[in-house]
């Protein structure tokens, strides 16, 4: 990331999210088969491109490390045979290699590991979208123009000569009438080459237009609150309603929205601009564009809003907009017994201790990693302990399948992704490709998912770890959530990412 | 530019002594460039059609490269020693270019080399600007196009002030060596209108009018240019020999595709298409000029050679394309009708089974006859033009 960051500092590179935004590397923790297996892929910005993919494979028996890039529609079937990733010198199971995404849609690396106990495989779905526009450097834009010049200027020569000198006898000279001929049609042939320059300048700019329409954006979305009569005995209700729509260059959505975790829709908002209020919602779907969802709990104010779907083509993506939240009034009740939210007008660095009380007082989340600063580019282990006050560990439930949700979210807003200890991915993209593979396919390509995907049940321990990657160095912050006595409880806190 | 040159009366007038000399080293060198150059880029295509892996050292690649500087250090070392070492016949067949001397030819294949150089950043950025390309026809690919382009016409030139210089034995080899290189030139077009080439299009005005802009040009340029009775059937016939080759040979090769999404499950090379029926018009072009380029000046010249190009190619290409479309003999490896790239799917591949209706509110397609015809006319007065000039060419 480091490297991707450097680049694309120096060529100008607008990096635009897709399944999250401005945090465009997938990590997933997890196991491939009998192997614990952590994996880092680094998407291209551009498609057709290569991703960089680094693999840790948290066991010593490993012989081979394989990937391939699975395109959503043809699964592995129609993937290639795929390629060895290298081990990496000094860093004793660590392998790294690079594919192909070739077209714009939902691909999975698929990392195959075999050893001593067989082979197994684990599914990273990645969006390969085109999201960045690469600046001509200037000294490359030199060159080339140097270059043309000495072309040109060359074949106005040619030119002189293939009208004039070329066309005498072995020994003659040129009279002056050849020579001033020569001349004019030298100077004919400088304008004309001028103006084919020029047509393939055109050319260049139309590809490049062509090119940025074509880049990944998200969908334009609408958001309305009403403040509508809502269940007699609670009041008045606070709804809040997200509409997608298409715009003139742009399909809002091209393939169904899937639930994940059996929801259809992680709706996340955010306080501007002091991020003092969170709240972890999940609208239902009223028709295939639009979302709505009551909003409890927080105070009036401007409000940042984040969208994340899962598509049934096997894409994720995340809509943002802004919405301006009236008073509450008296109380709205939400609507699904995950929807969780947190107001924290002081917040506490994460790094080198921090400990939050939640549940009421009940629960302590602390930091439980390492006492290093944090480094943009480099894979960054959070990891919290949730206790008891009289420090036992607690008894945490699994919430929507995962022992944590978190939201990590850069202070100017600039980064935000949804993480679970299992990284970046969405459980609901790898389960597009596991129906591929299994042949649950129509010929159009249409993955029959007739009900929710299962949501993932995991054992919630008391103590885990959210691996993530910070984009680029500031101020972020990091909300973690968690499950204990049937109700989510949410924990805020602040960190400080060096270089 | 020069190829609508008219020659000049004191150079036409000027007393030409045939030589005796052996044809140069230097000749023969930069034809084998231009046809490594030629059968690298068939090669090349094939490569991504059937593999889909690109680096820069794909023996494809490899191949272009080596042809071009091949072509480019050869004429480079010609010119320094023309300029510097170069006995007075050297020097008096030679042309002046910044302070150096060498033949015409060798400066167009320096220039082509360069502008193949030139095209390999331009090339490599727009890959990582706009993603690997899987288009033949874009900015820096036409910048390596032309490259290659300027370094067949150099070899060309090469051979031919030869051949113009030469005695009537000797002329007749090199004219031979010509007309192999004219059907590497021929070759050149055909290879960067591939995408405009395909079987489904083959019914469908836009493609005949794209090859009635370039191959009237072509052979009209060979009818003149190279000293044989049927030097335009000739170089034609070196089209069809290397594409038909190349097609059936490169095949045999197995390959599977090394890029994903995988909609065709490729087990061997694929190659490019039968070649155009150019061969016919070809054969047309050389009776009409044995017949009337002496008689007639150079405007109804081209204007009946291009009524003719229209007439003799549809004539074949259309119910060749009829047959390549339909047909299941058509299938295999003999006409390669079923040469389908490892990334078709299966919709497209459906498509390539018929041929492409016309667009809405398109002319009726005997207007579009016309105007295929007017091109091909332009065309071919434009191939006269500069075969009379190469006609000419002494250095």
């Amino acid at each position: 990331m480091r490297r991707l960051r450097t680049v694309a500092t120096l060529l100008g590179v607008a990096i635009i999210a897709s399944a999250d935004v401005g945090s465009p590397n997938v990590i997933f923790d997890g196991n491939a088969g009998p192997y614990p297996v952590r994996v880092v892929v680094r998407p291209p910005t551009v498609v057709p491109g290569l991703a960089d993919v680094i693999v840790r494979v948290g066991a010593p028996d490993v012989r081979r490390v394989v990937l391939r890039p699975v395109y959503a529609r043809v699964g592995a079937n129609g993937a290639p045979q795929g390629d060895d990733a290298k081990p990496v010198s000094g860093q004793r199971s660590v392998y790294t290699g690079q594919v192909w995404l070739m077209v714009r849609g939902a691909y999975s690396v698929y990392v195959s590991i075999s050893g001593a106990r067989g082979t197994g495989t684990a599914i990273v779905p990645v969006n390969a979208f085109a999201a960045g526009r690469l600046g001509l450097s200037r000294g490359l834009g030199a060159l080339l123009a140097l270059l043309g010049v000495v072309l040109l200027a060359g074949l106005v020569t040619i030119v002189r000569a293939a009208s004039g000198e070329s066309l005498l006898p072995p020994g003659q000279t040129l009279d002056s009438r050849s020579r001033r001929h020569a001349n004019v049609t030298a100077a004919i042939a400088t304008p004309v080459l001028g103006l084919l320059v020029l047509g393939g300048a055109k050319w260049w700019s139309s590809v490049d237009a062509q090119y940025q329409r074509s880049m990944y954006r998200p969908p334009a979305v609408d958001a309305a609150v009403t403040t509508a009569a809502g269940d007699r005995a609670a009041g008045p209700g606070r709804m809040l309603t997200l509409s997608l729509r298409d715009t003139a260059s742009y399909r809002a959505l091209l393939s169904a929205v899937i639930p994940d975790h059996g929801k259809m829709m992680h709706l996340f908002l955010v306080k501007d601009p002091d991020l003092s209020a969170f709240a972890h919602l999940h609208p239902i779907q009223t028709d295939s564009l639009t979302f709505s969802t009551p909003v409890p709990g927080l105070p009036a104010g401007r409000y940042r809003v984040f969208g994340d779907l899962a598509l049934e083509n096997g894409t994720t993506m995340t809509v943002t907009t802004s919405v301006e939240l009236p008073e509450l009034g008296v109380s709205t009740p939400p609507r699904d017994p995950d929807d969780a939210w947190a107001v924290t007008p002081v917040v506490t660095q994460l790094w080198p201790a921090a400990s939050v009380p939640i549940a009421n007082d009940r629960l302590v989340m602390s930091w439980a990693g390492t006492a290093t600063p944090f480094h943009a580019g480099e894979i960054t282990e959070l990891r919290f302990a949730v206790r008891t006050r009289d420090g036992a560990p607690a008894n945490l439930e699994p919430y929507m399948g995962m022992t944590a949700h978190a939201v990590v979210m850069h202070h100017d807003g600039s980064v935000f992704v949804h993480l679970h200890p299992m990284g970046t991915v969405s459980s609901a993209a790898q389960q597009v490709f596991v129906l591929r593979d299994r042949g649950d396919t129509t010929r159009a390509g249409r993955v029959r998912i007739d009900s929710t995907p299962a949501a993932m049940t995991m054992p919630a321990a008391s103590e885990f770890m959210l691996p993530y990657e910070f984009p680029k160095p500031g101020r972020y912050r990091i909300w973690v959530q968690v499950k204990a006595g049937g109700v989510p409880w949410t924990a805020a806190f602040d960190a400080d990412v060096v270089k | 530019m020069a190829t609508a040159i008219e020659p000049r009366e004191s150079i036409v007038r000027a007393a030409v002594e045939p030589t005796q000399a052996p044809a140069s080293w230097h000749a023969y060198t930069v034809v084998v460039g231009a046809l490594c150059v030629m059968v690298g880029v068939y090669w090349d295509i094939s490569w991504h059609m059937s593999i889909g892996r690109d680096t820069f050292w794909t023996p494809a690649h490899l191949l272009i490269q080596a042809g071009g500087l091949l072509a480019g250090i050869s004429s480079g070392y010609v010119a320094l020693e023309t300029t510097f070492r170069g006995s007075d016949a050297e020097r008096n067949a030679s042309v002046s270019f910044w302070g150096f001397r060498a033949p015409l030819g060798a400066w167009i294949c320096i220039w082509g080399c360069g502008a193949m150089i030139t095209s390999a950043p331009f090339d490599n950025w727009w890959h990582n600007a706009y993603g690997l390309d899987v288009k033949i026809v874009s900015p820096p690919h036409t910048v390596l196009a032309i490259g290659i382009f300027a370094i067949v016409l150099g070899a060309l030139l090469l051979t031919l002030a030869q051949q113009n210089r030469a005695a009537p034995e000797l002329r007749r080899r090199l004219a031979w060596v010509l007309a192999g290189t004219g059907g590497l030139f021929i070759m050149n077009f055909a290879l960067f209108l591939t995408e405009y080439s395909e079987r489904r299009m083959m019914h469908s005005a836009f493609f005949y009018e794209l090859t009635a802009a370039v191959f009237p040009f072509a052979l009209a340029t060979m009818g003149r240019a190279i000293k044989l009775r049927w030097a335009a059937t000739a170089a034609a016939l070196f089209y069809t020999a290397i594409m038909l080759v190349l097609m059936w040979i490169i095949q045999l090769f197995p390959a599977t595709p090394k890029l994903g999404p995988i909609y065709q499950h490729v087990t061997h090379m694929i190659t490019l298409s039968f070649p155009l029926l150019i061969i016919a018009p070809a054969v047309c072009f050389d009776i009409v000029l044995q017949r009337l380029d002496d008689r007639l000046s150079t405007m109804p010249l081209a204007a009946i050679l291009g009524v003719v190009f229209v007439l003799v190619f549809m004539a074949v290409q259309w119910p060749f394309a009829t047959f390549l479309v339909y047909s299941p003999i058509a299938h295999g490896r003999l006409f390669n009708a079923d040469n389908f790239v490892y990334w078709m799917p299966p919709r497209y591949e459906a498509l390539t089974r018929r041929f492409d209706p016309p667009a809405p509110g398109a002319w009726p397609f005997a207007v579009h006859v016309l105007i295929t015809m007017a091109i091909a006319s332009v065309s071919a007065g434009f191939g006269l033009l500069r075969g009379r000039w190469m006609t000419k060419v002494r250095r």
